[in-house]
């Protein structure tokens, strides 16, 4: 089996093949980036060469990387001297991949962020045709009260809310983060043809979704002089902080796997809370390791690991948690 | 058939949820006088207001259903055919609400969901599930009850089946004044009118009855029967122009009660209107012997030894004591020391002055020998530090001041009655806990669980242990500075709360120290809130929980002046 070494916040290191995965440390020689979102970029490298999907590859760009990535698309692999790597869609984000590593200490799984089923505004989500050895999970929504409503109904509330919003003359706001959610709404409200201005941070990567010809529909940037009655899109931190803050008339809603939580709502006073996020609930995350059956299964990326091994343990799955000094029998 | 289903509880539960779900006090208060309309008879009327004003069992009735967390939580774990330690604990420590954590997951688990079979069961038979859960005392009976009332309802009712049964906030954003308002609107009466009733009755289903049938008029004072207490503000938050329209009391550190009195019959109420005579025989005794006229005082009862009034933590000793015993009565005896009289010659006096109250309170108190507070007119704000040194040294909290011309109601009201208090303490303490804030905090951590140190500590394996949550108290500045601080020393995410590195130490004020064996430190703090950010000390210079217990113990045996010369209260 491989062995794993998780090095505290700089990523995933696969110590024998040299591999780093989000990892920004010293030890690796090859690095993979699993997709865009900040708290997984590397924000150094010392590797001979990082790779990353080629929207991830213009998303670290636009975020302000300065080392030099390689692209390596889906399906495609590269081969080190010791291992083959190959992307695998993880349907959390444009360009989020899953990393599969095969080598002569066995195989292994990465999943990054991901979701299943997918965001219609990724690549869709796709498993490697193998047996799984290793498979180091994150899990986000680790506990049985995530558990989220069927896409038919989050997206009947996300285009309920805006044409509601809109016919009794209010402006919708929709919080959700500026990369992913933000454009996965807009995927949505497209179908109303009406005109969307998104925040500035996640206007610059739209264009990247328009690239890989996602459609976002009618959108700008947001002009605080011509907000109002257009569909807005911004980080919950933006609607503390002035945006939008002339529009008397508005309705706001918070979308993300944390409005599954009733304290949101005070939390952020909002008018509605729609639960859609960009990871897999915890009944789908227990599913997906019952399919792959993995030889070892890693949950990382939660405070509550022992819930998820927990409900392994019964199902006779092996896994442990990658915040113990894991060294597993090889 | 649609007007049969405005009974059910789960009509009650959905209107709970659209009251939370919807913003705006106003939106709130007409959902609520909406559903009120719709509710055809008045057993049903009543038992929904009083689900959602004040629980499930009258205010006045002193019942309660009496069911742990605990009881219902494993309950609930049980019914799911999953792990209370490893599963359920998780999900109620990320989500902050049992009842929240049942809900989701009753809806989630696919085991429990098997045994559900909602039966849209009627506001009336949930009235008697609680009955029946009062009237059974064991874990095993009580799961019984809830378990047969569970499979018939849908999560959400069982959710605010349970907020409703533990008479704490439904959570919706909705409170007891909204209830009133909402009363209001439906039946098309003044606020005022309402309130006053409401204070009558103690009732708040009784009151929209009464309000439903355009009989406001009708609601009486019962004696026997008692009402909700007029209350203090902080006058911190009150702006005072003229202090010679008040009178100072000192503020006793005791159980404010409201006690009636007919001959031989004396019954003593708590603040939350509970009866608590039989606790207090010596007092029953003081007042029959007495041969009063038929009357209600408010006043607070205190240990009272060798002249001297004793700390509410020896008053402890005898709350909740059904049958105090004779040593326990011979070591703590207690003294009701009134203020107020609301009740005389058959007839409520609430709207008399309170100047008027008074002197009709002192007449009585020097024909009838029962005491009563020493007041005295406020010269100036100099004659304020004076009176307040002087009730400290009594031992007592500090001083009230009332204001002479003020009716008595129920509730804060405004300036009518303005507590000053001497701060209890001061400790330094570790941030263990960020909590997402709400409202106009939204957005960054506003609220934090503060620890003690036991480092040392043999009893504990643990470095700090909470002592208390506290919110407010630092600038729009500080606060800023502090999430700019917490981002960097967060070890972990539960959702809305941050577990945090301990490194910003809190020099936390409070009002007094209790004996809470139900927290890890078996102390908490009453009021416990910022009086600095203390970024000058470090995690080693936090103070200890024995610390907190020496605290604790130097305020029970700080030195009381007799109450010999200058008295608090006067007698006849």
């Amino acid at each position: 089996m491989l062995k794993i070494t998780k090095a505290g916040n700089h990523g995933i290191l696969l110590p024998q093949l040299s591999i780093g995965l989000d990892y920004s440390g010293k030890k690796a020689d090859y690095v993979f980036v699993s997709h865009g979102h900040a708290d997984h970029i590397p924000w150094k490298s010392y590797a001979k060469a990082v790779y990353a999907t080629p929207p991830t590859k213009e998303f670290m760009i636009r975020r302000g990387t300065k080392y030099e990535v390689q692209e390596l698309p889906f399906r495609e692999s590269i081969e080190t001297d010791k291992a083959k790597v190959t992307f695998y869609p993880a349907g959390h984000i444009l360009g989020s991949a899953m990393t599969f590593v095969e080598s002569d200490f066995g195989n292994l799984l990465y999943t990054g962020d991901y979701r299943t089923p997918a965001s219609p505004a990724t690549e869709g989500f796709e498993l490697p045709d193998a047996e799984i050895d290793t498979f180091i999970t994150e899990a986000t929504f680790s506990l049985p009260v995530y558990k989220w409503p069927s896409y038919e109904e989050l997206k009947a509330d996300i285009m309920g809310f805006a044409r509601s919003a809109l016919e009794e003359n209010y402006t919708p706001v929709f919080l959700a983060y500026n990369l992913g959610k933000a454009q996965e709404i807009m995927h949505l409200v497209k179908d109303l043809n009406h005109p969307v201005q998104i925040h500035g941070a996640g206007f610059k990567l739209c264009e990247v979704y328009d690239q890989e010809g996602i459609d976002l529909g009618n959108y700008e940037t947001y002009n605080r002089d011509t907000c109002e009655g257009k569909i807005l899109v911004c980080p919950s931190s933006a609607i503390n902080n002035g945006f939008a803050s002339n529009v008397r008339k508005k309705r706001i809603t918070y979308c993300s796997g944390w409005a599954a939580m009733e304290s949101r709502r005070s939390q952020l006073t909002v008018d509605k809370l729609i639960p859609i996020s960009d990871h897999l609930d915890f009944f789908e995350l227990i599913s997906l390791c019952e399919h792959l059956q993995p030889k070892m299964t890693y949950i990382t990326h939660t405070p509550n690991p022992n819930v998820v091994k927990h409900y392994l343990d019964e199902r006779g799955i092996p896994s442990q948690s990658l915040y113990m000094e894991a060294e597993p029998n090889d | 058939m649609s007007n049969q289903a405005q009974n059910t509880f789960l009509q009650l539960a959905k209107t709970a949820q659209t009251i939370n779900e919807t913003r705006g006090s106003n939106a709130k208060i007409k959902i609520c006088a909406e559903y009120f309309k719709l509710l055809e008879t008045d057993e049903d009327l009543q038992m929904a207001a009083q689900f959602l004003g004040e629980g499930a069992f009258s205010d006045v009735s002193g019942k309660r259903a009496s069911v742990g967390s605990r009881t219902y939580s494993t309950l609930a774990a049980d019914l799911c055919e999953i792990d209370y330690e490893k599963v359920f604990k998780p999900s109620k420590t990320a989500t902050g609400s049992s009842s929240e954590v049942i809900e989701k997951l009753f809806t989630n688990i696919p085991e429990s969901r098997a045994k559900w079979d909602p039966q849209h069961i009627s506001l009336q038979e949930v009235k008697s599930i609680y009955d029946h859960l009062e009237e059974v005392s064991s874990r095993a009976d009580k799961q019984e009850i809830l378990t047969n009332a569970w499979i018939q309802m849908t999560p959400l009712e069982v959710k605010y089946f349970l907020r409703i049964m533990g008479r704490g906030s439904l959570r919706i954003g909705f409170e007891s004044k909204s209830i009133v308002s909402a009363i209001a609107k439906a039946f098309k009466h003044k606020v005022d009118e309402v309130r006053y009733v409401h204070m009558l009755t103690g009732s708040i289903g009784k009151t929209t009855v009464l309000a439903q049938q355009d009989n406001l008029a009708e609601a009486r004072f019962n004696l026997f029967q008692p009402i909700a207490f007029m209350l203090a503000s902080p006058i911190e938050s009150r702006a005072v122009d003229n202090y010679s329209n008040y009178v100072a009391e000192e503020k006793f550190d005791g159980m404010r009660c409201q006690i009636h009195i007919k001959g031989d019959n004396v019954k003593i109420f708590s603040r939350d209107l509970n009866d608590v005579t039989q606790s207090f025989p010596e007092i029953v005794e003081y007042f029959t012997e007495r041969s009063l006229p038929e009357i209600v005082l408010d006043g607070e009862i205190c240990v009272f030894k060798d002249d001297t009034i004793l700390p509410f933590q020896l008053l402890q000793k005898r709350m909740g004591l059904k049958k105090p015993s004779k040593k326990v009565l011979q070591e703590y005896p207690t003294l009701l020391i009134s203020y107020d009289i609301l009740f005389y010659d058959g007839q409520p006096i609430f709207e008399k002055t309170l100047a008027e109250r008074r002197t009709l309170l002192s007449e009585l108190s020097s024909k009838f020998n029962f005491p009563i507070t020493t007041q005295q007119h406020i010269r100036d704000k100099d004659h304020i530090d004076e009176l307040f040194e002087l009730a400290l040294a009594h031992g007592n909290e500090g001083l009230m001041l009332k204001h002479r011309d003020s009716t008595y109601e129920y509730g804060q009201r405004r300036k009518s009655w303005l507590k000053v208090k001497k701060p209890g303490g001061s400790i330094d303490t570790i941030m263990m806990y960020a909590h997402a804030g709400s409202g106009k905090r939204g957005g960054t951590y506003s609220d934090f669980t503060l620890g003690v140190s036991v480092r040392d500590d043999e009893r504990y394996e643990e470095e700090f242990i909470p002592i208390g949550k506290a919110y407010g108290g630092y600038t729009d500045e500080e606060l800023k500075k502090m999430n700019a601080k917490i981002k960097e020393i967060t070890a972990e995410k539960y959702g809305p709360t941050l577990g945090l590195l301990p490194e910003i130490v809190i020099e936390l004020e409070f009002d007094d120290i209790q004996v809470n064996k139900r927290t890890k430190a078996n102390f908490t703090l009453r009021f416990p809130r910022f009086k600095a950010i203390r970024w000058d000390l470090s995690p080693d210079d936090v103070d200890t929980l024995k610390d907190v217990e020496h605290l604790y113990k130097e305020k029970i045996d700080q030195e009381r002046l007799s109450q010999k010369d200058q008295p608090s209260f006067i007698i006849g």
